[in-house]
């Protein structure tokens, strides 16, 4: 109705109404009591083992930074921001190249760039920058959607952060532009049956791929690297000895094994013992007295912290909140006036979905264990800012939904 | 709603993605479901297996006292010297990278692989714990003590979350020094432990039993510990028969620790205190008792054992030889080992309970009175003694002279021919069922059957013997003195011994006064196990009981009478002597004496009874023993009233 009466001008000049303008609400309060949850959590996940420890802070530092930055992209039309797609993927690109010159190596990968008070983490950028350029690419009539160039052009979009990152190593972070990707295509419109042959092929693939490392002889196995192959045999609960290793082997395979999943355990048993109504905000013994390693209580396993603290109830409310941010996505997508902003809203919506889904998994077992940050809640500055700036292009999708 | 707006969403693939949205989350639902509620349980538990570590804290034990309160058994503080490596961490990291790493470096220049800094950091704990041992142990014994480093590499594998023990049995004067000196030294705590003490030594050791480390874990305990302190468990006597009440209940210390092992918290079931025990022994008497078993050397074996007559309170129960239970609890020298298990010495065996005996002419007693109730005893009438008796074709040797005898006559001298006559006369049926109205051949039930022996005496009815022969008159007139079918506690003398003096009341022997929880202390008056409980009454008139009170009273006080050496002045001791025969085969192979006796004579208030094995006679070994009783006995009364035994006396 309303659509109706702007296009027929009976309002003789569109002014735009500010009520119209406004953010999406649902969306903007979801956001903020994720944050919310993510610096209480992280200031209990970091002070039990260390007082002094200040990240909480930092935390909230790149909140406010976010926040801004979210804001300052919501003055700019999304199309205005989709012309620039080009260069910053190309510039992302470059970073994820540079990374393997100037970056830093943490826990035996290459990932960040330090710029000294702030270790940058190109691929999370990589990400937001392919979803732009993916929307806009795929932002084309529909017929040309049909040809195979255009599938296999947009298909390459995807696979170059895929094969850059996966150099890094961080394979999580790479795999996560297929369903981006592939998401991204099928709502645009490509035919299902480009989509379904690549899966299959994928698929098959990675079958393939999964048997040769867990049933192979090892003269036959693809190389991987140690610590991946270790994850992938955790998660499919494989014994890490060979099956014509000697007592020794075995006794040193058994005690690698030990190690390698201790860190799925200790989630495991953090989330279980959690409980329906969990011990208590700071009451959660996995993380103080040190199971949960410290490393990785913060972040990546942040959510181990509130399932245990805050039990069955916490981890639903914080599951609600997600949900809440990934409906308003889907509902903005579908109110979008046009197919970029549709598929800008899509690309986030199955962004923040597979960080979700695959961190959560994670922590139950239900995904094997991969560097995936929950987002919002898990610390990290460039987890932040992506997060942050994706849910900014959300909001810019909705502000603009109607502006001719 | 939200979700299903999308889901009725004309635009088939965001409606597909919604679907997609949808399940994910409702896949994460149910798995966290799962994990935090169905199967929660599982976790909690893999959660304290590895974050808590169960230690059972044995309870202090309860305290023994005699019957006016002094102290039998207690407990002392026992002080040790704790490190707690938990409070070392800081130490143990600034020695690593200060110290040990850098040495290490400095002569191995590159990287440190993750087993040589594993090793190091063993090291670097090592230096620090064995430095502060050597410091403290240095200040408080004078002279430094190396820490064994495979001792210390055990501990901190096995036993992370408790503390290190490094000094043990500090005396008084060393815990003043720790108290003073020690203070500056980080992670190092005194710990208190109750340890057992018995005061007196030996003193009625085969009443009180011992502790023993208890080694093997008794499956009673619902709780599965990880660790468990030491903790003792009774052996023999009350610490036996009473262990659980006196054991109290463990506690549960709860040590919550980190991934490390290192402790971080801890909670405390306290342990609740064992109750304490009152026996009626009177440490006095027992101690006097004792030394009169030991006054012909510390190796005689024998029994003592004295009684209330008027409630079968047990007022001393000495055995000999014995030991001291404190030793128990240390370490036993090979010596004492060999004495222990001396197979004729035995002093572990409570000879006045676990010891059976022929009773010999002790036993004349019992036949005056089966002769006094069938009514053919005259104790005027007079009987010929030849000096021996015969018995089908078996002479009996008799060791009283030749002569007339008459009752009293015949109880002095302890003539043997008489009493078999008479035994004869009145029939071994007779004999039998008087012997069973003194309980003989049952328990007296005085603490716990498995401490006592029943002894040995025939069934009622017709007689019948141990061995399936048939029972001839020989058999009754080896009766009649107290030989053959017959063994007796020296306990079950004392009982007897005591209804003759009380006028015809067998009771029950009782050693446990009053069993007490700590909280009752002093609220004290009524006894929990019940005085002067009747054990039967003897079927005969008092006059018959007065004849052979009085022929006691002559075998003590008249010349020639055979208990003459327990005279005392002062006080009328009456008694009966009796050597009995251990025979193998046929042959004498040693000699049991004994002497049983009650005193006062005009209101009888105690019956001493003394066994001896291997004695020269009953006059000669054992009644001097008694008199030694007496006298203590006497100068008891002369100090505390004669009403001492009765007035009530409380746990302290």
């Amino acid at each position: 109705m309303m659509l109706a009466q702007y296009s027929t001008g009976i309002f003789p000049s569109p002014k735009i109404n500010p009520r119209e303008r406004a953010l999406e609400w649902p969306l903007l309060i979801a956001m903020v009591a994720l944050m919310v949850i993510g610096a209480i959590f992280i200031y209990s996940a970091s002070t039990a083992t260390d007082p002094t420890s200040r990240l909480y802070l930092r935390q909230i530092f790149f909140y406010v930074v976010g926040v801004v930055a979210a804001a300052v992209l919501c003055l700019v039309d999304y199309a205005t921001i989709a012309r620039w797609a080009t260069v910053f993927y190309w510039a992302t690109i470059l970073l994820l190249a540079a990374v393997f010159v100037v970056g830093t190596k943490r826990f035996g990968a290459t990932r960040w760039i330090d710029l000294g008070f702030f270790q940058f983490q190109p691929s999370e950028f990589a990400k937001l920058a392919f979803i732009v350029m993916q929307a806009n690419y795929l932002s084309r009539p529909i017929e040309e959607l049909r040809s195979p160039g255009v599938f296999l052009r947009s298909l390459g979009l995807t696979l170059l952060p895929f094969v850059l990152i996966l150099k890094e190593p961080d394979l999580g972070s790479a795999l996560l532009f297929f369903p981006m990707g592939l998401v991204m295509m099928f709502v645009a419109g490509t035919p299902p049956k480009f989509l379904l042959r690549f899966l299959s092929g994928a698929g098959l693939l990675i079958i393939l791929l999964l048997v040769d490392i867990l049933f192979a002889p090892p003269r036959w196995q693809i190389k991987l690297e140690d610590y991946q192959r270790h994850r992938l045999l955790v998660y499919f609960g494989k014994d890490f000895a060979q099956r014509d290793a000697t007592p020794a082997e075995r006794q040193r395979a058994r005690e690698l094994q030990r190690q390698k999943s201790y860190n799925v355990d200790q989630a495991l048993i953090s989330v279980g013992s959690g409980g329906l109504t969990g011990k208590g905000w700071r009451q959660g013994t996995q993380n103080s007295l040190g199971y949960l390693p410290r490393a990785v209580a913060h972040n990546d396993f942040i959510f181990s912290v509130i399932a245990e603290e805050k039990g069955f109830l916490g981890s639903v409310t914080v599951l609600t909140l997600y949900g809440l941010v990934l409906f308003i996505g889907i509902k903005i997508a579908g109110q979008a006036r046009d197919r970029l902003g549709k598929l800008l809203a899509v690309g986030v919506v199955t962004l923040v979905f597979s960080h979700v889904f695959i961190n959560i998994g994670m922590n139950i077992r239900l995904m094997p264990v991969t560097g995936i940050p929950l987002p919002l809640l898990s610390y990290g500055g460039s987890s932040v800012l992506c997060s942050l700036i994706a849910i900014g292009i959300l909001q810019n999708v909705h502000i603009y939904r109607r502006s001719y | 709603m939200l979700v299903f707006d999308q889901l009725r969403r004309a635009d088939q693939q965001l409606r597909w993605l919604s679907v997609l949205v949808l399940v994910g989350l409702g896949i994460l639902l149910a798995g966290l479901w799962y994990v935090q509620v169905a199967v929660s349980q599982r976790y909690q538990k893999s959660l304290d297996v590895q974050t808590f570590r169960t230690v059972r804290v044995p309870a202090p034990r309860g305290r023994i006292v005699d019957r006016q309160g002094a102290l039998l058994a207690e407990n002392q503080p026992k002080f040790q010297v704790n490190l707690y490596l938990e409070d070392l961490r800081e130490q143990f990291k600034f020695e690593y990278t200060n110290s040990v790493r850098k040495q290490f470096l400095a002569a191995n220049p590159g990287r440190v692989t993750r087993e040589q800094s594993v090793a190091m950091q063993g090291q670097a704990r090592y230096q620090v714990v064995s430095n502060l041992v050597w410091q403290v142990s240095s200040r408080i014994l004078g002279t430094p003590l190396i820490l064994n480093a495979r001792v210390f590499a055990r501990h901190y594998v096995d036993t992370l979350a408790l503390p290190l023990p490094i000094i043990n049995n500090l005396t008084a004067e060393q815990v003043a020094v720790f108290m003073e000196r020690c203070g500056d030294l980080p992670g190092v705590d005194l710990e208190v432990q109750p340890l057992r003490n018995y005061p007196n030594g030996s003193t009625a050791v085969h009443v009180l039993g011992y502790l023993q480390r208890e080694d093997e874990i008794p499956d009673r305990d619902e709780v599965v510990y990880r660790y468990r302190l030491p903790d003792f468990v009774g052996k023999a006597g009350v610490e036996g028969a009473f262990d659980a009440e006196l054991r109290g209940e463990a506690g549960v210390k709860s040590i919550q620790v980190n991934n490390i092992g290192y402790r971080m918290r801890e909670d405390q079931q306290a342990p609740e205190v064992g109750q304490d025990l009152q026996l009626t022994l009177d440490v006095g008497l027992q101690k006097a008792a004792e030394n009169a078993l030991r006054m012909s050397g510390p190796e005689t074996r024998g029994a003592a054992v004295v009684v209330d007559v008027r409630n079968g309170d047990v007022l001393a129960m000495a055995s000999s030889p014995s030991f001291n239970p404190n030793s128990f609890l240390g370490t036993i020298s090979v010596e004492e080992n060999n004495r222990l298990n001396d197979p004729k010495l035995t002093p572990y065996i409570n000879r006045a309970l676990y010891g059976a005996y022929a009773p010999g002419s002790v036993f004349k007693i019992v036949v005056s009175l089966a002769a006094f109730e069938a009514g053919n005893l005259d104790p005027a009438k007079t009987y010929y003694n030849q000096g021996f008796a015969m018995v089908g074709r078996r002479r009996i040797k008799d060791t009283a002279p030749e002569g007339n005898y008459d009752f009293k006559e015949a109880f002095k001298y302890s003539c043997n021919s008489y009493f078999i006559e008479h035994g004869l006369t009145v029939g071994a049926q007779r004999l039998i069922e008087m012997g069973h109205v003194f309980g003989f051949g049952q328990k007296t039930g005085v603490v716990s059957p498995k401490q006592e022996r029943a002894g040995y005496f025939p069934k009622t009815g017709l007689p019948q013997k141990k061995d399936g022969t048939t029972w001839m008159d020989g058999d009754t007139a080896n009766l009649s003195i107290g030989q053959g079918e017959i063994v007796i506690t020296p306990l079950q003398a004392a009982m007897m011994t005591a209804a003759i003096a009380n006028g015809g009341t067998v009771f029950k022997p009782r050693l446990v006064r009053s069993l007490r929880g700590a909280l009752e202390l002093g609220s004290n008056g009524i006894d929990s196990v019940p005085s002067g409980v009747v054990r039967s009454l003897i079927p005969v008139k008092q006059e018959h009981l007065q004849h052979i009170r009085r022929a006691m009273l002559a075998d003590v006080e008249e010349t020639g009478g055979t208990g003459m050496n327990s005279f005392v002045p002062g006080m009328r001791v009456c008694g009966k002597t009796g050597t009995a025969q251990v025979l193998r085969e046929g042959n004498v192979l040693d000699h049991v004496t004994w002497f049983v006796s009650f005193a006062p004579f005009e209101s009888p208030r105690y019956a001493v009874v003394v066994m001896v094995e291997s004695g020269a006679s009953g006059g000669a070994t054992c009644a001097p023993k008694a008199r030694e009783i007496y006298k203590a006995i006497l100068a008891k009364e002369q100090k505390q009233g004669q009403g001492w035994a009765l007035a009530g006396g409380g746990i302290p």
